[in-house]
Formats: structure tokens, C-alpha cells, sequence
């Protein structure tokens, strides 16, 4: 009876729903990890004195940034495998995922730096701080705390963005319930329990960044 | 301790801040405690753990506590324990008053505990030399006071000192030199007490007698 909502699919096919789920979470937390270190990076590339570095920066950013996501994960899918290192669905898609969100962390990141005032890298230096211990102890920690919410959209975004693994066999929920989907011909209830166990990871992260945004609202320096 | 006056946008803040290279010199030749500053190839973070600065506007760390904004420099630029930092710190911040708020943040003081704190972090670094640019200038007219006390304090310990100030009141009293600057220019220097009764040039004469006027 394809088009009925049938709930007992969840139960029938719940070791491949939860499989999936989890390979969801895996991809999106290694994903994020890996974007914000790199994007940090790429961030402080593109602020540093340091001409070559810059440059640097603002290819990657403005590159990726502006291709889209299916082809950044083909090119570790199909492209990485054709120079003779092969990799899997799951590793394609989470390193895909990885760089193409890097370069909009670093995007909020680098806008974050810039929005500390000069007057604290001035006084820092001043007292004989590197670069880098500068940026390390006073500009970053305070660029990340206004940048917080922009990156946690980011992430909700990762979280989203995963279902990408699904189109290179990378084991994730929209992949498995691809599967379930054949087998049971009831696309509704697969695709309707799908996107709950997706909003069980998003919505607690979009609630976050709405209190992030109230309480960086209300605090004041 | 030298004070640097004239009115604004005279290049004040930016013959002081070419002390520490914060500005940067684009030509000619400054050399401070025999380091040829004007050179790129000195180790400048090294030249700049002798030279203190305190700004207009604190430039404290905001998201540090009172005596973490202390302690940061001296552990990392010159080596010192967290322990040893911490004393140092805390006989700073008991020397410019505020010994009690030791653990509080920067915006839960008031100004003048603002700046205060600010010359205990530079004086923590045990510089030859501290650098005032117009410390007064943001702070409530009932909080100058207790700065100034501070400043003064240091000036009859023998710290070397050069100040940018709009406090004439403050500048013939404690300081030994006086430099007149007009549109990036010194115009007249020497010693204190005679810039201020017999200022030889005319700008000099213009700029106090508008001073002392209003």
C-alpha cells in the first residue's frame, strides 16, 4: 500500500535506521572538528602580514566556497581514488564535508578577529607578545566568543549537508533509508522518520545558538 | 620624566607610539636605549618587554580577570613561574590600589581602577622605560586624580617616564622636560619649569595662554 503511513517500519528496519543515524553523527562531529581547526587556519591566513599566506587563504575561501558541495565530495570520491589512493564513501564525504565548511567557519572566524578592536593586538604587542601568542591568548578567544552563533549555524548547516554521504555510499541515514525505501515502497513514513532523527540533531543546536545570541546580546563588555 | 604637549592632531601620540614601533617609521632614525629602532632586523618583541605602554582608553583584556591581565606578559614573553607572576602581580596591584579586586573582571571596575590597573600591568614587566599616552583622557573628571597620584608616585621612585597629557596642572609639577609639539613638528623643549613661565616660542605662548584662559 505504497503512500500509507506505516510506523512499525521503524521497528521492522530500526538496525539500519540507527546504523545510518550514527554514521550520520560520526561524519558530522568528525566533519566539524576538522572544519574549525581548518578553518581557524584559514582564517588567520587571510588576516596574518604575511602576503603569500593571505593569498593562500583567500583562494581556498573563495573557491570552495563557491563550487558546489557534490563536487567537492566527487573529488575525493572519484578524483583522489583515479591518482591511485582509494577512499570510501564515508571518508570521501566527511573530508568533502570537512573542507567545504572550513571555508565558511574561517569566513566567520576572520570577521570575528576583525571585529576585536586593534587597541587589544596594539597592547598585547606592546608588552612583547608574538603574533601568534597574541592572536593565541587575547584576539582568538574573544573572536570565537562573537563568532559563536554564525559558527553554530555553520554547523547545523554540517549536520544537514551530511545527507550528501547518502550519493556516494557513505553509510549515513539518507543512505540506509534509501534502502529501507526499496524495500518497503513507503517513501512517506521512511522520509518522515528520516528527517525527525535529523531534526533530533538540529534543533538542539539551533536552540543553542538562539541562547548564544541572547546572552552575547545582553552581556555586555 | 619627560611630558609631551601641544594641541591635538600635533603628532603627540605618534612620537610616543614610534617609541615601541607601534607606529611604524617609515623614515628617518630613532634610537631608544641605543637600540636603532628605524633597523626591521631587530628582535622587536624583545626591545618591547623594556618599554611599557599605557593607552587613553586602558586597552585592558576584557575577557581575562584583573590579575590574569597581569600575569599573561610576564609568564610568556619573559619566562617567569605562575607563581612568581602572581606574587609580582599582586604587589602591583597593592601598589596602585586595588589589591582587593584581584579576581574580578575589567568591567566591574570603575575608570580610574581601569587604568590603574593598566599601569600595574606595564609596571609588572619591570620596564626602563613607561609610556603614558593621555591617560586621562577617558576617565571621569573625580577619577583623574587618583591616577595622576599613581603616576606621580612613580615619577619620585625615578621611573623613566615620557607622558602625553593635557594636564598642564600635572606636567609643571612633576615633570623635568617639556616638549611642544605643533603639526608633527617640535617646536620647543626644555626643562619644565621654564617652558611653562618663559615659553621662548610664540605658538608655545598662544597654546598655554588659550589653556590657562579657558
Amino acid at each position: 500500500m505504497p503512500g500509507k503511513f506505516d510506523i512499525h517500519v521503524l521497528f521492522n528496519h530500526w538496525d539500519r535506521f540507527a546504523e545510518g543515524f550514527i554514521h550520520t553523527i560520526e561524519a558530522s562531529v568528525l566533519a566539524l572538528i576538522g572544519s574549525f581547526v581548518l578553518g581557524v587556519i584559514i582564517a588567520v591566513m587571510r588576516i596574518s602580514p604575511i602576503r603569500v599566506l593571505n593569498v593562500i587563504g583567500t583562494v581556498y575561501v573563495e573557491f570552495i566556497r563557491n563550487i558546489p558541495l557534490l563536487l567537492v565530495v566527487f573529488f575525493f570520491f572519484l578524483g583522489i581514488p583515479s591518482l591511485g589512493l582509494p577512499l570510501d564513501g564515508f571518508t570521501s564525504g566527511t573530508l568533502g564535508l570537512m573542507v567545504y565548511t572550513a571555508s565558511f567557519i574561517a569566513e566567520a572566524i576572520r570577521a570575528g578577529i576583525q571585529s576585536v578592536p586593534t587597541g587589544q593586538t596594539e597592547a598585547a604587542r606592546a608588552t612583547g607578545l608574538s603574533y601568534i601568542q597574541t592572536m593565541l591568548h587575547i584576539v582568538l578567544p574573544q573572536a570565537i566568543k562573537i563568532v559563536l552563533p554564525a559558527i553554530g549555524n555553520q554547523f547545523i548547516n554540517l549536520v544537514k549537508n551530511s545527507s550528501i554521504l547518502a550519493v556516494v555510499t557513505g553509510m549515513d541515514l539518507m543512505y540506509y533509508a534509501d534502502l529501507i525505501n526499496s524495500d518497503t515502497f513507503l517513501p512517506l513514513t521512511v522520509y518522515t522518520i528520516v528527517a525527525v532523527f535529523y531534526l533530533v540533531l538540529t534543533l538542539p543546536l539551533s536552540f543553542a545558538v538562539h541562547y548564544m545570541e541572547r546572552r552575547f546580546r545582553s552581556a555586555d563588555r | 620624566m619627560v611630558v609631551i604637549i601641544g594641541p591635538s592632531g600635533s603628532g603627540k601620540s605618534t612620537l610616543l607610539r614610534c617609541i615601541n614601533r607601534l607606529e611604524k617609521i617609515s623614515s628617518g632614525e630613532l634610537y631608544v636605549n641605543g637600540t636603532a629602532l628605524h633597523d626591521k632586523k631587530i628582535d622587536i618583541n624583545r626591545f618591547r618587554r623594556e618599554i611599557g605602554i599605557v593607552f587613553q582608553h586602558f586597552n585592558l583584556y576584557p575577557h581575562k580577570t584583573v590579575i590574569d591581565n597581569i600575569v599573561l606578559a610576564p609568564v610568556k614573553v619573559l619566562g617567569l613561574s605562575k607563581e612568581e607572576a602572581a606574587e609580582r602581580a599582586t604587589s602591583y596591584l597593592s601598589r596602585v590600589g586595588i589589591a582587593d579586586k584581584a579576581s574580578s573582571y575589567p568591567s566591574q571596575l570603575s575608570g580610574g581602577q581601569q587604568q590603574r590597573l593598566a599601569i600595574a600591568r606595564g609596571l609588572a614587566m619591570h620596564p626602563k622605560i613607561m609610556l603614558f599616552d593621555e591617560p586621562t583622557s577617558a576617565l571621569d573628571p573625580e577619577m583623574i586624580g587618583e591616577v595622576l597620584d599613581v603616576m606621580r608616585s612613580l615619577a619620585y621612585d625615578g621611573m623613566t617616564m615620557v607622558i602625553v597629557t593635557h594636564e598642564m596642572g600635572f606636567a609643571r609639577e612633576v615633570a623635568d622636560r617639556v616638549v611642544f609639539m605643533d603639526n608633527g613638528q617640535i617646536i620647543e623643549e626644555g626643562p619644565a619649569a621654564s617652558f611653562f613661565d618663559h615659553p621662548r616660542e610664540e605658538r608655545a605662548r598662544t597654546f598655554l595662554s588659550r589653556l590657562i584662559h579657558h
